[in-house]
């Protein structure tokens, strides 16, 4: 597999996860009975999506990340790395274990005890807000390499 | 008429709060980490040396953390109010954000 597409990965497990904690948020906003077991497995979907996406985009940023790195600092946007990609992958750490946390609290009373039911609601509420906050430093870091190749062909 | 009733105690189960309690101990120290190692060499090159990269160990640090400290906390039945929790893990969630985002901004 190219480096290309073990880096496209890393976005595309990470936008699933983003999708699978907002079905855990609506199931959780309707938690029955009915829906209990559903939101228990999508919410172990969640979490195994984010593991992916930390397993690949981690591989990605020890392997090759280096030369992207050198791009960068040397081109307009340096930011891109000492702001945007520095805080990535440190905040990414938080956001794995949200996304660890998530099930686990799924799998506490969310029937019958309104405060785990707003746990969840918290935690998968939080695990988008920061899939998206993600989302966008790896649009920048993107766009940081893509400055620094264009300036030097001016 | 709903086939359950919703119970109105403000404690979550101990499991869960173990591990939210966890959570917010973990992130917030992660974040520590990062300044400690990136203003220490020493810190940075020890981290380097366990793993082959400072990330890589951050990472086996923090979750090896989450996973002990909250079987630990789990065992021991502590009573948290459920508002208290939340915002645990709520604020732990911002504050290391700060910290790691504000780090890497000055």
């Amino acid at each position: 597999m190219s480096k290309e597409m073990i880096l496209m990965l890393h976005p595309t497990f990470g936008v699933l996860a983003m999708i699978a904690a907002v079905w855990v948020f609506v199931e959780a906003l309707n938690a029955s009975d009915g829906n209990i077991a559903r939101l228990r497995r999508v919410s172990v979907l969640a979490t195994v999506l984010l593991w992916c996406a930390y397993i690949v985009g981690g591989y990605w940023y020890v392997i090759y990340y280096g030369g992207d790195k050198a791009i960068i600092k040397a081109g307009p946007w340096p930011f891109a790395h000492s702001l945007a990609m520095e805080t990535k992958e440190h905040l990414f750490f938080t956001l794995l274990l949200l996304g660890t946390f998530l099930p686990i609290a799924a799998y506490g009373d969310v029937v019958k005890k309104k405060v785990t039911r707003n746990l969840v609601l918290w935690t998968s509420a939080l695990v988008v807000l920061m899939g998206l906050a993600m989302e966008g430093a790896g649009a920048l870091i993107g766009m940081g390499v893509k400055v620094a190749l264009l300036a030097k062909l001016i | 008429m709903t086939t359950h009733q919703t119970d109105m105690t403000d404690i979550a189960s101990a499991k869960v709060t173990g591990y939210g309690i966890s959570y917010a101990i973990t992130s917030i120290l992660s974040a520590l980490l990062v300044i400690l190692k990136e203003g220490n060499e020493s810190v940075f090159q020890l981290m380097v040396s366990l793993t082959g990269h400072h990330w890589i160990t951050h990472g086996v640090l923090d979750v090896l953390l989450f996973v002990v400290l909250g079987a630990v906390l789990s065992s021991r039945n502590i009573t948290v109010s459920g508002n208290t929790l939340i915002a645990s893990v709520v604020g732990s969630t911002i504050v290391s954000g700060l910290i790691i985002a504000g780090f890497f901004v000055i």
